[in-house]
């Protein structure tokens, strides 16, 4: 097992591409913009030896749409990558390549907050059912379902 | 009350299936609360296989249909196509507070809310999750509710009674006497 990593650590070894915060006792958040998201990932792969993806968490604060990598490593730390998306037009690039367990995250971010993953072929709907309409993105502050849409389900006549 | 009338092979036919319902469970979206009470019918305490009460895995093989949870946008075409392949006489016992209405996930953008928007439901049973003895008691409902379509010949005099998803039992016992 590694020695835990430390804040002046990760500060060191990101230098410029994002601003580092100890934010609990085991866990590190890094803010970065979405045009560096890659270069966050991958020095905090190769410099951090951070090779696990716990999660991506996405959240609509109503102003701007959050979204949060956390990995960690066999040192136990958490490092947690945030960035903010304007809400018309969400487009982050896509991480699936460098970081395969990414895939199923970003499809299911894409289903249900309607970001744009950048590089992706294969964004088809994963959560939600299959006759689902397009551009409804129900987890979003602004988004109520409409009467008159059809959103899956038994259609027509019930008994 | 046990009906003499029909041929014998009939008779025997209702007589074993009064005797020995056999259920399917299908969870449609729930929490796995109403399965695990389900489950506590099977286990020593309860035991409802000395009643004659098997859960069987396939709904072919079955005569009551347990739905429990709300039911999900994915889930309502499985479960009318489950619905579907239960041979007649088949009768629907909606568990919990979700198959009546939703509960908790009432409103919300994956849910139909309610198992009778897309089967038709005989009994429904209250309770998040609801007692092993309250299952045990819907099925009895259920199979009194079978005799009496043996008695009349059909399902069809419930619906001329003007009762077509019969909310509560109790209504049903009204009709019934």
């Amino acid at each position: 097992m590694i020695d835990p990593i430390t804040l002046d650590f990760v500060r060191e070894k990101i230098q410029d591409i994002g601003t580092a915060e100890q934010v609990r006792s085991n866990r590190i958040r890094i803010t970065t913009t979405p045009g560096r998201i890659r270069d966050v990932i991958r020095s905090v792969q190769e410099l951090l030896s951070c090779d696990r993806l716990l999660t991506i968490s996405a959240a609509d604060n109503g102003k701007t749409l959050e979204l949060i990598y956390h990995l960690t490593g066999s040192h136990r730390m958490v490092v947690s990558i945030a960035l903010e998306l304007p809400r018309d037009a969400p487009q982050v690039p896509t991480t699936s390549d460098i970081l395969p367990p990414a895939g199923i995250y970003e499809r299911q971010i894409h289903d249900l907050f309607g970001i744009l993953f950048q590089g992706r072929s294969d964004l088809k709907k994963i959560i939600l059912n299959e006759d689902w309409p397009e551009n409804e993105y129900p987890l979003r502050k602004d988004w109520a379902p409409d009467p008159g849409t059809f959103y899956g389900g038994i259609k027509g006549e019930r008994v | 009350m046990a009906v003499i009338t029909g041929s014998l092979s009939q008779r025997l036919v209702n007589w074993a299936r009064v005797k020995s319902p056999w259920v399917t469970l299908f969870n449609s979206g729930g929490c796995n609360a109403c399965d695990i009470e389900v489950i506590a019918c099977l286990m020593p305490r309860f035991d409802v296989e000395r009643f004659g009460i098997l859960v069987k895995g396939s709904p072919r093989h079955a005569d009551i249909m347990i739905v429990t949870g709300h039911v999900t946008l994915k889930q309502a075409s499985r479960l009318r196509r489950v619905w579907e392949q239960i041979p007649e006489p088949k009768y629907v016992i909606a568990l919990g507070a979700c198959g009546a209405s939703g509960g908790v996930f009432h409103g919300l953008y994956h849910s139909v809310n309610s198992v009778d928007s897309v089967i038709p439901v005989d009994a429904f049973v209250v309770g998040c999750p609801p007692r092993p003895d309250e299952i045990i008691n819907a099925v009895v409902t259920c199979l009194n509710l079978l005799k009496e379509d043996i008695a009349h010949g059909g399902k069809e005099w419930r619906q001329t009674k003007g009762i077509k998803n019969s909310k509560n039992t109790t209504e049903i016992r009204e009709v019934i006497q």
